[in-house]
């Protein structure tokens, strides 16, 4: 239809599309887990740079990016500068296999998809690169030559080894009902409606491996109540103690782009990705349900946040493997009976 | 398959970049800088993988050598290797004989290797040469229906089905017998590495044997009492 560099071109613009609306979406949620934890704890929260404080994130990068960049004496000098690329890397990485919603016609352009890279095992790469980022962590702590971040990435890292067996084998149940790791697909198989009224969604039958999913997800991107690396009451920081100015924001971006991925995954894998009513026929509102069901999630995390407390790190390992691990493997094990009977 | 464009220079980049990770993870004097090349080794072949069209083998590869083995490997490393930064640097080659021996070793591998490739590349492409033709002749025939990846490089292919497929079907025994091993091994470390105490002060020990070792060792009544 194009030539090879209309192509490219084409591939760039959608790249940086993407790349900008997902660090404003990880910027403003920055922003609104300061309000909404305002809201919940009876207080104000940021709302002096702009109106409403919508300026704040942009206050924030002024002051990491200006701030002394500060490196330990004793440190492994590469491999401290290598962790925080490895972390936001790992992170972003995983931005490409997402479809944001069903095929569009522009004016001019003519169809295009809404997903930067689409391939047969989009799901494999989602977990691969996902467990590389342990090592952003993980090196972090251990270069840091501080037996305070050694400990918090330690931990760590044992905390995302032990979370990721249940998070991989709580989407295995979606994988036996689609057939298929094309996430595109997978989202596809979810629309239309069972009884006329009810979304095809894999949450209904999926209901056990979502909810496994979730509370996997949450331990896996270091959030309450599973932020065990950075209880400050026990740790200082955890494994980002040594590291400061644009280093340590880079980390904290990674932690929240992460949160923005899991939840993509989730709306991908369980919520019907851009499926919602009238898609059919406008097939752009298929963005905005995407974006509805990826706030709902990153608003539940800022709930979590606002009302749990923090487990202990022997109840935190006691619940991943022997709670979940073996909640998911029924899960499996119902998914692929019910399959081999036809149900699906 | 001849390698031409931007497939040689990915070829060509990606396996220098996996030798040389190779070597240095053998030179690298700290253990920690050791299992770092290691992984960029192991991610470059992933590399080479996908050159091969063998995407589910690269991913698997990532998901289980880099995401797992070698995190696992880090752990083990940074634990125990806390204080080895203190003690000084020691040189990398120590005796004379060990490196001779270990040169000459190589060099005999290595032209085992390359002879038996030869060999065995020669006598493939004697026997099956219209076997290979009539594959790569349907292959490309299946390209051509399959839909076009979003990136317009290369097509969405089938070959995760595939792969699935004949592992389960003509492969399940070798597969199982595979998960049994692995599962040996697993319960066989556990075993290993649990010791009498430990199981004791988790209150997870047969009262049998735990009367023995109190018997052997009069400390653990201590921590059975704990329990209690």
């Amino acid at each position: 239809m194009y030539g090879p560099i209309v192509e490219v071109i084409l591939k760039l613009v959608a790249i940086t599309v993407a790349f900008t609306a997902i660090l404003m979406i990880v910027a403003y949620t920055v922003l609104a887990e300061r309000r909404v934890l305002g809201f919940i704890q009876g207080r104000l929260g940021p709302n002096r740079v702009g109106p409403f404080g919508l300026l704040q994130p942009f206050a924030d990068l002024l002051k990491f990016i200006l701030k002394e960049d500060i490196v330990p004496d004793k440190s492994t000098r590469f491999v401290y500068f290598l962790a925080p690329v490895i972390a936001i890397m790992c992170a972003l990485m995983t931005m490409i296999v997402y479809p944001f919603g069903p095929n569009i016609t522009l004016p001019w352009i003519g169809n295009i998809q809404l997903v930067i890279a689409r391939f047969d095992v989009a799901l494999l790469y989602v977990l691969g690169i996902t467990s590389v980022g342990v090592y952003g962590i993980a090196l972090a702590g251990w270069s840091s030559n501080n037996k305070y971040s050694l400990m918090g990435g330690l931990r760590s890292s044992a905390q995302l080894i032990s979370y990721e067996l249940s998070l991989g084998l709580s989407l295995v149940g979606v994988i036996l009902m689609s057939g298929t790791l094309d996430l595109y697909r997978i989202v596809e198989l979810q629309s239309g409606y069972v009884w006329g009224f009810i979304p095809r969604w894999n949450v209904g039958p999926q209901f056990l491996g979502f909810i496994v999913y979730l509370t996997s997800a949450i331990a896996e991107t270091n959030r309450v109540p599973f932020d065990l690396p950075e209880a400050e009451t026990e740790l200082v920081a955890g494994f980002h103690t040594e590291y400061s100015a644009m280093k340590f924001a880079l980390f904290f971006m990674a932690e929240y782009v992460n949160m923005l991925t899991v939840s993509m995954l989730a709306t991908t894998l369980f919520l019907g990705g851009w499926n919602g009513p009238f898609v059919q026929s406008f097939p752009i509102l298929g963005v905005f349900y995407f974006l509805i069901k990826i706030i709902f999630f990153l608003f539940l995390y800022i709930w979590l946040r606002g009302t749990l407390p923090r487990f202990r790190f022997d109840q935190l390992m006691s619940f991943g493997w022997k709670f979940l691990l073996p909640v998911a493997i029924l899960n499996i094990i119902l998914t692929a009976t019910l399959a081999f009977f036809g149900v699906f | 398959m001849v390698l031409n464009g931007w497939e040689a220079v990915f070829f060509w980049v990606f396996s220098v970049a996996a030798l040389v990770a190779g070597l240095l993870t053998i030179m690298a004097r700290n253990a920690v800088h050791s299992a770092l090349f290691l992984i960029s080794s192991l991610v470059s072949v992933a590399a080479l993988f996908i050159l091969l069209g063998a995407e589910f083998i690269a991913g698997v590869q990532i998901l289980v050598y880099v995401g797992g083995v070698m995190v696992l490997f880090l752990f083990v490393i940074m634990l125990v290797n806390v204080g080895a930064e203190e003690r000084g640097r020691e040189p990398i080659f120590n005796h004379t004989a060990q490196v001779t021996a270990a040169v000459i070793f190589g060099l005999l591998l290595a032209g085992g290797l390359v002879y038996a490739l030869n060999q065995g590349y020669k006598g493939m492409q004697a026997s099956d040469r219209d076997k290979i033709a009539a594959i790569t002749d349907r292959r490309e025939a299946e390209q051509q229906n399959m839909p076009s990846a979003a990136t317009g490089t290369f097509r969405i292919t089938k070959d995760t089905e595939r792969v699935g497929g004949s592992l389960y079907r003509y492969a399940s025994l070798p597969f199982e017998i595979a998960s049994v091993l692995l599962l040996v091994a697993i319960i066989g470390s556990v075993m290993l590495a649990r010791t009498v105490k430990q199981e004791a002060s988790a209150d997870d020990v047969d009262p049998e044997v735990l009367k023995e070792a109190i018997a052997a060792e009069p400390e653990l009544a201590k921590l059975e009492s704990a329990n209690e």
